[in-house]
């Protein structure tokens, strides 16, 4: 039933999406891709392009119950996204030729989540 | 939401399937493709036209990527619907229903969405028709409402697809009929396109995707400045909970699993959300924060939870501190060359890595580092563990082994088998690891290094520079400058440092510190507008700033600390110094430099600090001149200069107040005297340290080595002692300090002749005098005052007073005028021993009465005589000049006679040798007459009666014996012919050939034993008669019957020397004894008594 529930021995598999922070086992990356950015980031049974797109390296986690109601998922841009476990902080950055076509093709702007933008607001 | 996502995923490899399937639906191609292109040419005229076709046309693009979803879903409802039971029928019906609804809906909908831009609100407003409604079916209702809940926003955009694609009137149709029309639909549009030129079709795209991203959402997120998403009092509020530290994430975890699991049931969770920033260096640690619209919302919420505690006090979080709670920091990028810490490989924790290489997406860093191998020498205790399954961990319990360069040769020794490489490039993978140059190469995630605060120590560093095979220091101090600086949280300023701001909107104010809280420094503002005023600055963003010529003292962060120097150069924070103690340039943080009020001391290496002795090997001794960061300097007594580590120093050596030293003239030197090297450079310094027979001098003079400088004692002359002591250089070493027996017995005959020195009043005080001297030769007076050298004579002549030296003064009995001597008069404290001689003094007296004790000084005198005095002296005597005042005591008549009529000073040298005894003999009459009578027995005592034995073993071959004619010969010409040896180098002459040696003293003696002999005979002499009676006569026999000579004085000596003790002396001091067998007898008794 609670489909994000990470059992704290399986919290070591995390990872977290580097376009929408979601952070979920990589086995479930794989298994069913991202659930915001699946549309380009193709990570469904694509181990490469978890590889590449998520990061084991992120902090501060969110449990978003309601993204539609929750100030912090304004705030942290998540606010419609899908019910879930995101993080504050994803460290790593989007391959370029990943972040190039989701950003001219799907007219995504991409927000590293890496903290890299915050300190220029 | 969990059902969806895979279900969204179906849907989406049905996508793929768009692409080929259009191949069979050729079949019907012409009918369909006339009516298809017929729609979508009016679609795209309603495109073109009208804004309100919004919907169709987004909907119309994702038929590419995502064909309708709720068309898939729907054919395979169709498809189950045949055979499955009526659930899936009242399923199927409720969407169809649904579907039905959500037409009407929509179509309202497309009129409001003209103005109505907000997609989430559109959604919302449709959601919440939709349930209005939807409350009419039951079953419908249920179902409708978890979808919803789950995922809004597709299940939006599958209403969209159905009112686009499948008409109302085919819903109950197959989806598969509904697919083909799509697909060739697709191609006709395709086959337009590809006629259309590319810039239209460019056109088209853009105005297709330019729409299409703002409508999922994304697109406007980034655009939204964050300034306007601040929380405002419509938001939910922010509450801290206390949690169990190191648990956050399993709270925010478990609160996940209860919004899930409670998701639709009556009690759901009724936070919105929940997070943590914990981690182990979070000051966030220990809370979770819930955003909820009730504070009793989330006692509901988190009631049960483990490791988190609602029922303690949450605080709430205001507004403005809101964004705070999300902030995020860029973790920096590593750098190529920059030091980490290893916290992985747990053989490894806390090893420096150096990077070499950090992959596109920065989470994974080529490092590498000093391998701990222990090439399988720990093997077998390994193995038995990793025998019983997972016991073996990385955790790796028992001593890690040594970080040390990778070997080739350790490693093929046990494992040949696992070691592949190349020799010429150095690099080889051993056990499955790679290794170059010696250092392990390994990939490492960023998680396992430890990136802040490394601060590389120089030991570590410098291991990673030596390890270039080509010798070559490649230390790369720029990315080491960079890990330094990294660590920025130690930058501390005080009040009264000058800062300079360089980073914020305050960039380029210049003040002073007033104030330092935390991180916050209050500024007063020293230039510019601001002027006067004070701000605060945030700790971040500020330098110290110095100017040219400034005077400064490195304080931290880099190898150089400690030094202090003038500033010479500043770019940006980096300061450029001239150093006071090496006068090299050093380039430091700004951050690491204070203004230094103090010069150059540097501080200490632990235990160690500047100019400390250490012993750094058995044989070795070093100075300390230099003490560096992890370091340092040491000139070494051979005046090698080594830089040498702490751990190099076997120990240090304290300082020895009253270690003694002679200097080339003999002369003590003690610490502190200032002295000059004899030749050389002619050093001049103070000594700091005297080891055996190396000093370490200090002088202000050179900088060089810290002013210190090492030499040997016999290399120096005494400038200047410490305290005054007397340092003339001609007198040769205080035998009086050497002299054990006026050590034992200081008052006793030792400066019995001493004039001035005496206990309470002076004796002169008072005295009617007569001036022998000097401008007031032969005038009387009185001396009213006196000093240790001089008198105030109240003249009777003259109403004056004069000061006049004591030793020119004759003492007048007021009364009779006769002359008279002051001091010998009374006996004195120290005469004691000699007065308890007196008796036998008897037969002194015929000298002269109140000599009495000095018969018995001239018994012992005469064993002063016969050797020993000589051996006393032999040391300084040897060395020259010295021998000169010694050597009437000794020496011949005439010699001797000089100093007894010149001066007292001559007195005094024989005073205070045993000789002395003779002196005051001499002193007694004072005249040379005496001593030289004095002498004379002695001599003929050797020449004939007792000594004649040592004249006769001088006959005889004995070695004794040779001395003693050497004396005989002496007897007449002593210096002359006494000649070299004898008269003038006994020292040497002793050294090299002690039997040969004229004098027994020196002959037996050498210089070393000469010494110890000096005072031997002084000992036997007067203080402890005893003593000396007692074992003498034994050691005299036994040497006698030893040695068999002729006589017991030549005897006397033989067992001296063959004692080794007494050497010289004892003998002598018998010879003497028996030369005046009286006397010496005397002396025993009285001492027995």
């Amino acid at each position: 039933m609670s489909a994000n529930f990470v059992a704290p021995g399986q919290q070591r598999y995390l990872r977290a999406c580097m376009v929408c922070s979601i952070v979920m086992t990589s086995a479930r990356f794989r298994e069913e891709g991202c659930p915001n950015c699946e549309e380009f980031l193709h990570l469904q049974g694509s181990p490469d392009q978890i590889d590449s797109c998520t990061s084991q390296v992120f902090e501060g986690l969110i449990t978003l119950a309601d993204p539609s109601r929750s100030w912090v998922a304004k705030w942290q841009r998540l606010d419609k996204y899908v019910q879930g476990v995101y993080a504050t902080k994803v460290s790593g950055q989007l391959p370029d030729d990943v972040r190039t076509s989701m950003e001219e093709e799907y007219r995504v702007t991409y927000i590293p989540r890496d903290g890299s933008v915050t300190e220029a607001d | 939401m969990a059902s969806n996502a895979p279900f969204q995923f179906a849907g989406d490899s049905d996508s793929d399937d768009d692409n080929f399937n259009p191949a069979p639906a050729d079949v019907s191609d012409d009918e369909n493709a006339a009516q298809s292109s017929k729609r979508s040419a009016e679609k795209s005229t309603r495109r073109g036209s009208s804004p309100a076709a919004d919907d169709d046309h987004s909907d119309e693009e994702e038929e590419d990527e995502r064909p309708s979803k709720s068309a898939s879903k729907q054919s395979r409802d169709a498809a189950d619907n045949d055979e499955e039971g009526d659930e899936e029928d009242e399923d199927d019906g409720g969407a169809g229903r649904h579907g039905d609804d959500d037409e009407d809906e929509d179509e309202e909908d497309e009129d409001d969405e003209d103005d109505d831009d907000d997609d989430v609100q559109h959604r919302h407003r449709r959601k919440r028709r939709k349930d209005h409604r939807a409350a009419f079916f039951d079953i419908e209702a249920e179902v409708e409402d978890e979808d919803e809940a789950e995922d809004d926003e597709k299940d939006g955009e599958e209403i969209e697809d159905f009112i686009d694609n499948a008409h109302p009137d085919d819903i109950a149709e197959s989806g598969h009929l509904d697919d083909d029309r799509r697909h060739r639909e697709l191609d006709r549009r395709r086959e337009i396109e590809a006629s259309m030129d590319a810039e239209k079709q460019a056109e088209i795209l853009r105005a297709r995707y330019g729409k299409r991203a703002p409508a999922k959402g994304y697109g406007e997120m980034a655009v939204v400045p964050k300034r306007l998403l601040l929380p405002s009092v419509d938001d939910p509020g922010i509450w801290a909970v206390r949690c169990k530290e190191g648990k956050e994430r399993d709270v925010v975890f478990s609160i996940m699993r209860r919004v899930e699991e409670r998701a639709g049931s009556k009690d759901e969770v009724p936070i919105i959300s929940a997070f943590e920033r914990g981690g182990p260096n979070s000051v966030m640690k220990g809370y979770i924060y819930v955003e909820a619209r009730r504070q009793n919302d989330i006692m509901i919420a988190l009631d049960g939870v483990l490791d988190v505690y609602p029922r303690t006090k949450m605080i709430l979080v205001e507004l403005k501190d809101m964004p705070d709670l999300l902030r995020v920091t860029k973790t920096p990028n590593l750098e190529p060359g920059a030091w980490v810490r290893l916290k992985k490989p747990a053989k490894h924790s806390g090893d420096l890595a150096q990077v070499l290489d950090v992959t596109e997406n920065g989470l994974e860093a080529r490092v590498r580092f000093i391998p701990r191998l222990d090439y399988g020498v720990r093997d077998d205790a390994l193995s038995a563990r990793t025998a019983d399954g997972k016991r073996k961990r990385p955790g790796m319990p028992g001593p890690r082994p040594p970080q040390r360069l990778f070997s080739e040769v350790e490693a093929r020794k046990r494992h040949p088998r696992y070691i592949q490489g190349n020799p010429q490039t150095n690099t080889w993978t051993y056990m499955g690891e790679d290794f170059e140059n010696g250092f392990q190469v390994k990939d490492i995630k960023i998680q396992q290094l430890e990136v802040k605060d490394v601060n590389p120590t120089l030991e570590e560093v410098t291991r990673f520079a030596s390890g270039s095979e080509d010798g070559t220091e490649n230390l790369d101090l720029k990315a080491l400058a960079a890990s330094l600086k990294d660590s920025n949280t130690n930058v501390a300023y005080v009040p009264g440092d000058v800062i300079e701001v360089y980073e914020g909107e305050q960039r380029g104010v210049i003040g002073k510190a007033v104030n330092v809280q935390g991180d916050i420094v209050t500024l007063r503002v020293m230039e510019g507008d601001l002027a006067g005023q004070t701000i605060e600055v945030p700790n971040k963003g500020l330098r110290k700033r110095f100017k040219t010529g400034d005077h400064v003292k490195v304080i931290g962060g880099s190898r150089f600390r400690d030094e202090v120097g003038m500033v010479v150069k500043i770019v940006d924070d980096r300061v450029t110094l001239l150093t006071d103690q090496t006068n090299t340039e050093v380039t430091v943080f700004s951050k690491d430099l204070r203004e230094a009020s103090d010069i150059g001391g540097q501080g200490s290496l632990g235990q160690y600090s500047l100019l400390d002795l250490v012993q750094l090997d058995p044989t070795t001794v070093g100075c300390i001149v230099k003490v560096d960061r992890e370091s340092m300097v040491v000139l070494d007594q051979n005046g090698d200069a080594r830089q040498v580590m702490p751990s190099q120093i076997a120990n240090k050596l304290p300082k020895r107040r009253t270690a003694v030293a002679a200097d080339r003239n003999g002369s003590e030197i003690r610490l502190d005297d200032v002295v000059r090297e004899y030749g050389g450079q002619q050093r001049q310094g103070k000594i700091i340290h005297i080891h055996r027979s190396f000093i370490f001098l200090h002088h202000n003079a050179t900088t060089e080595n810290a002013g210190v400088f090492v030499t040997r004692a016999g290399n120096v002359n005494t400038i200047a002692a410490k305290g005054g002591r007397a340092t003339n250089s001609n007198s040769g070493p205080d035998l009086s300090t050497m002299n054990p027996a006026l050590k034992r017995n200081p008052t006793g005959n030792g400066n019995g002749m001493q004039p001035p020195k005496t206990f309470g009043r002076d004796r002169a005080m008072g005295q009617t005098v007569s001036i022998r001297r000097g401008g007031y030769k032969a005038l009387m007076g009185i001396v009213k005052d006196t000093t240790d050298t001089h008198a105030r004579v109240e003249l009777h002549g003259k109403n004056k007073i004069v000061t006049v030296p004591k030793a020119d003064l004759i003492f007048k009995d007021k009364v009779t005028g006769k002359t008279i001597d002051i001091y010998s008069r009374s006996g004195r404290g120290g005469f004691g021993g000699g007065t308890g001689r007196g008796g036998f003094g008897g037969p002194g007296d015929r000298m002269g009465g109140s000599r009495t004790p000095m018969g018995a000084g001239g018994g012992e005198r005469t064993p002063a005589w016969g050797a020993p005095k000589s051996t006393a002296r032999t040391p300084a005597w040897g060395r020259g000049e010295a021998s000169g005042s010694r050597t009437p005591a000794w020496g011949d008549g005439s010699r001797t006679a000089n100093p007894y009529d010149g001066s007292r000073t001559s007195y005094g040298d024989g005073n205070r040798t045993s000789y002395g005894g003779a002196t005051s003999y001499g002193g007694g009459s004072r005249t040379p007459a005496w001593s030289s009578s004095a002498k004379t027995p002695a001599h003929e005592g050797f020449g004939h009666g007792s000594k004649t034995p040592a004249y006769g073993s001088g006959g005889s071959h004995d070695p004794w014996g040779s001395k003693t004619p050497a004396y005989g010969v002496s007897a007449p010409t002593p210096g002359a012919s006494g000649a070299d040896s004898w008269g003038y180098t006994p020292g040497a002459s002793g050294g090299s050939h002690p039997y040969d040696a004229p004098t027994p003293g020196v002959g037996l003696g050498a210089p070393t034993p000469a010494a110890l002999n000096a005072p031997t005979p002084g000992a036997y002499s007067a203080p402890t008669p005893a003593a000396i009676s007692a074992p003498t006569p034994g050691a005299w026999q036994g040497g006698w019957g030893a040695d068999a000579a002729p006589t017991p004085a030549v005897g006397a000596p033989t067992p001296a020397a063959s004692g080794g003790y007494y050497g010289a002396p004892t003998p002598a001091a018998y010879g003497g004894a028996p030369e005046t067998p009286a006397a010496s007898g005397e002396i025993r008794y009285a001492d027995d008594d």
